[in-house]
């Protein structure tokens, strides 16, 4: 047996936990970044781009220099240089008050050459487009070819061509970016709204030109991020600038606007396929073209097809550069995008060859395994949400209310990678887990607990626990749903070595050689004579002044990689006003080894709440002739209240052999792409763009009323 | 593509506008520059000295040290801010802090005793209605509000109740969960 593994019968782990940090956050005791406020803090303010792309002709701050409570201004984007998006950085200002920040913001005397530029992709790839971006404003991407085309839609009894799309949208963090800097001599303290603490003070410190040793950033609590917090950004940067110019801590949170111009975003994502089905069902060919823009000079790739296995198959990707804020990882990044793209184009074909949508899937997949649990979640999935009672394409009762069902698959990767711990038993029995990574609201403080205290045999409120700090032992960004994976085996490993050291303490004691005791229930007791033991506290007396002190980081063996879920989703629309409203969602996931259920179970419901918001409201639209942001806030940027979301039934697959992987970012892939599904089997019309906005749905169903094949 | 062509200069200043406090009739005008302000915050008096304009929210949040309820969407959408004011739900982004002089404010810290949670709280954290917990202070005051209105409401009154706050990590299902959860425990 490995030195380090996971426990066969588990006190702690796969229980449900009540989050460490929840009484911090339900009574506001927990500060988070945007709530730091040190002695003398003045608050800074960004002048940013109004215009889309223009040159900077010059900056004068003199005016604002001179205004009420200015104590620091400087100019980020130097004259000559080009803004390439609304919202663009170019100079900055820092005041004793947010209100006075604002006034001197104003009083920033830019002036702009406006050039031509580009608001949306169609504009980009017209023939006619001013070249705006210096290599091009289209990029070819990735490209691949796999088996013979020729032969594969020669094979087909069927075929579909149709163009899918999704749109651009925000991550809507509801703590903004942002952060309180404060300089001591050359060292810098940051208190930074980030999902990279660590790598957050490195970026720091090549940007000051500063030794990373002297930039200590700190995140004990973080408002959300979902892929677009891991550095300081330019707003971090000047923070710490204006912070050494006015000898001041300051705090630089951006805006509502801001964050919606400047702080990343979900590519949009566009492929015209055509796919052909043999008689009996299986896949024979797929081509698509496929394009997408991450902004002014960002990618935008995406898997596709997704999953199901096209023999012969053919794509061709193209970046398209447009000028708005760039992308940066959403939660699944590419995932949402290539599995609606993919999703909804199999329900077509599933219809061409009259079978079940989830009959047609199972028949289609690649090989089971065990991060491809696929088929076992839609038989599984499908008896559990009543699928055989959905209806054939187009409900057929009387009324203007259409209900239906839709199902979609998903998949992704996660994995751990090297994260380092470090752990000190002290002779009063406090435990304390150190490890430089952070809670982002995943639960990341709690499942170290969780771990820690597995392993020590105590309670949860045995241990205590230390993240969110660049200082403590090296650990990397929350991305990627890499962070359970990454972190928990430091900790296992480090906690065991740790005990370890405390039964070579205890086993004189208790007349037996170290590697016959365990700890659990609170005691170290001797293997197989639970009366022979002392109890925890009495065993750490034994320890002495010097406490134990133990070092140690990931090793392979305690986490997996690859994760597979299946959702179902049923959706009611009103044909008369193209309403659409999700009344069930069953999400079918496994994550490995479970730690802990309860906030394992939170982040599916979240995947799957957010994914509504992406099927149902939320859009950055973009004025195609202002190239400005229509919607910069949060009453015309659509996100689901209370009402809007449906009964949720999360079922969990624990697969305690695999080693834990994350579920961050899997549960959110499908949700979007069942619904646009459900939708089609409620109306019978095919809607191949998201988000299902009412006035979409009724121009599908009205083109399918009008005799067109839709 | 109205802009282009376009390379005639532009400049993107826009001036103050100076309110001219003579040309009005009515209210008496205060400020600009700081007043005096006092607010009755959990029970507790503050005295404060800042410009009219500045938002009951922000006079918590930057000049009193109250920084439980959050600010996020800044214009009345999200309820991150959400306070109780004289017995009513207010978004404290969008309300002056003049303007509630005189009345009794209730915060998210007012409402736990010492280490002892508000069984509103207290429900949010065992059936783990929370997430990143940027939203949650708005939505524990806003469960408290319906839940002292309605000691026993519904599931609907629950949720048109609380329609005026946003989550975006998607904790929606358990905060219901613990709003049915405190019912008949607040009491109204």
């Amino acid at each position: 047996m490995a030195k380090y593994s996971w426990p066969d019968t588990p006190a702690l782990l796969g229980t449900p936990v009540t989050r460490l940090d929840g009484p911090d956050k339900v009574t506001g005791r927990a500060r988070y970044s945007y709530d730091i406020n040190r002695p003398g803090m003045i608050y800074g303010r960004i002048v940013r781009s109004p215009y889309p792309h223009a040159r900077v002709v010059s900056v004068d701050l003199t005016a604002a220099q001179k205004a009420a409570g200015v104590k620091a201004a400087l100019v980020y984007r130097e004259p000559g240089t080009q803004v390439m998006y609304q919202g663009d950085p170019v100079a900055a200002v820092a005041a004793d008050t947010e209100e006075h920040a604002r006034d001197a913001a104003r009083l920033v005397r830019v002036r702009y050459e406006p050039l031509p530029h580009l608001a949306n992709v169609e504009q980009a790839m017209a023939a006619d487009a001013p070249s705006v971006f210096p290599n091009g404003n289209v990029r070819a991407g990735a490209r691949d070819e796999t088996g013979d085309l020729a032969a594969g839609f020669a094979a087909a009894a069927h075929t579909v061509e149709q163009t899918y799309s999704t749109h651009v949208i925000t991550h809507v963090c509801l703590e903004t970016h942002g952060c309180v800097c404060e300089w001591d001599g050359d060292r810098l303290t940051a208190w930074i709204s980030t999902q990279a603490v660590v790598q957050s003070a490195q970026q720091f410190a090549q940007a000051l030109g500063i030794p990373q040793s002297n930039v200590h950033c700190i995140t004990q609590y973080m408002g959300g991020g979902f892929g677009s917090k891991f550095g300081p950004d330019a707003q971090g940067i000047i923070c710490a600038k204006l912070a050494k110019q006015a000898n001041a801590p300051v705090k630089l949170m951006l805006d509502r606007k801001e964050e919606h111009l400047d702080t990343g975003n979900r590519p949009s994502a566009t492929a015209h396929i055509r796919a052909g089905v043999a008689s009996d069902g299986a896949l024979t060919a797929f081509e698509a073209e496929s394009w997408g823009t991450g902004g002014a000079g960002a990618p935008s790739g995406f898997p596709l097809p997704y999953i199901y296995n096209f023999p012969n198959r053919k794509r061709v990707h193209r970046d398209v550069y447009i000028n708005a804020g760039l992308q940066r990882a959403m939660r699944a990044p590419g995932h949402p995008q290539g599995c609606f793209l993919t999703e909804i184009l199999m329900d077509e074909l599933a219809d061409r060859v009259k079978m079940d949508p989830v009959a047609f899937r199972i028949k289609n997949l690649p090989p089971a395994g065990p991060n491809a649990m696929w088929a076992q979640y839609f038989r599984d999935g499908a008896k559990r949400f009543g699928w055989d009672r959905r209806h054939a394409t187009g409900d057929p009762t009387p009324g203007p209310i259409k209900t239906g069902m839709g199902v979609s698959a998903h998949r992704w990767g996660g994995a751990g990678r090297g994260s380092h711990a470090h752990v000190d038993i002290l002779s009063d029995g406090t435990a304390v887990v150190k490890c430089g990574t952070q809670d982002i609201g995943t639960g990341t403080r709690t499942i170290v607990a969780v771990v820690a205290a597995e392993t020590f045999g105590l309670p949860v409120s045995g241990v205590k626990v230390e993240i969110g700090d660049s200082t403590l032992p090296f650990s990397g960004g929350s991305g990627g749903s890499t962070t359970a994976a990454s972190v928990t085996p430091a900790i296992r490993v480090t906690c065991t070595d740790a005990l370890d050291a405390l039964f070579a303490k205890v086993a004189p004691t208790l007349g037996v050689p170290p590697t016959d005791l365990v700890a659990e229930g609170g005691r170290i007791h001797v293997k197989g004579n639970a009366s022979k033991s002392v109890a925890w506290k009495d065993a750490c007396k034994l320890i002495g002044t010097e406490p134990i002190a133990v070092d140690g980081q990931w090793q392979d063996g305690l986490s997996g990689a690859g994760t597979s879920g299946v959702q179902f989703a049923e959706a009611s629309v009103d044909i008369e006003t193209g309403i659409v409203r999700v009344t069930r969602i069953l999400a079918m996931q496994d994550c490995g080894l479970i730690v802990d259920k309860l906030t394992a179970e939170s982040q599916a419901y979240g995947g799957v709440i957010a994914a509504i918001n992406f099927a149902l409201f939320e859009d950055r639209i973009l004025d195609r002739v202002t190239g400005q942001m229509v919607n910069p806030n949060m009453e015309w940027y659509l996100l689901a209240g209370m009402s809007d979301v449906p009964a949720i039934d999360i079922v969990l697959n624990n697969m305690p052999e695999r080693g834990v992987i994350g579920i961050g970012e899997p549960p959110t892939v499908s949700t979007a792409s069942a619904i646009a599904n459900a939708v089609r089997n409620a109306t019978g019309a095919t809607i191949r763009s998201l988000p299902l906005h009412p006035h979409k749905v009724l121009a599908a169903i009205e083109q399918v009323r009008a005799g067109g094949t839709n | 593509m109205k802009s282009a062509g376009v390379t005639s200069i532009a400049t993107a200043v826009t001036s103050v506008a100076v309110p001219d406090a003579g040309a009005q009739t009515g209210p008496a005008v205060l400020g600009p520059g700081d007043v005096p302000v006092t607010l009755t915050v959990n029970g507790a008096r503050v005295d404060l000295k800042i410009e009219p304009r500045v938002t009951l929210l922000d006079a918590l949040r930057t000049r009193a040290d109250l920084t439980g309820n959050k600010r996020v969407c800044d214009r009345g959408t999200c309820g991150a801010c959400t306070m109780i004011v004289d017995g009513r739900t207010v978004y404290a982004c969008s309300t002056l802090a003049i303007e509630v002089q005189g009345k009794q404010i209730r915060t998210v810290e007012g409402l736990s005793s010492g280490n002892t949670l508000h069984p509103v709280q207290q429900a949010f954290c065992d059936v783990d209605a929370l997430m990143c917990g940027f939203c949650t202070p708005g939505f524990v005051v806003a469960t408290v509000a319906v839940l002292e209105k309605h000691p026993n409401a519904t599931r609907e009154q629950i949720s048109k109740g609380l329609d005026g706050n946003i989550c975006r990590c998607g904790t929606f299902v358990r905060i219901m969960e613990a709003a049915l959860k405190a019912r008949g425990v607040v009491r109204g």
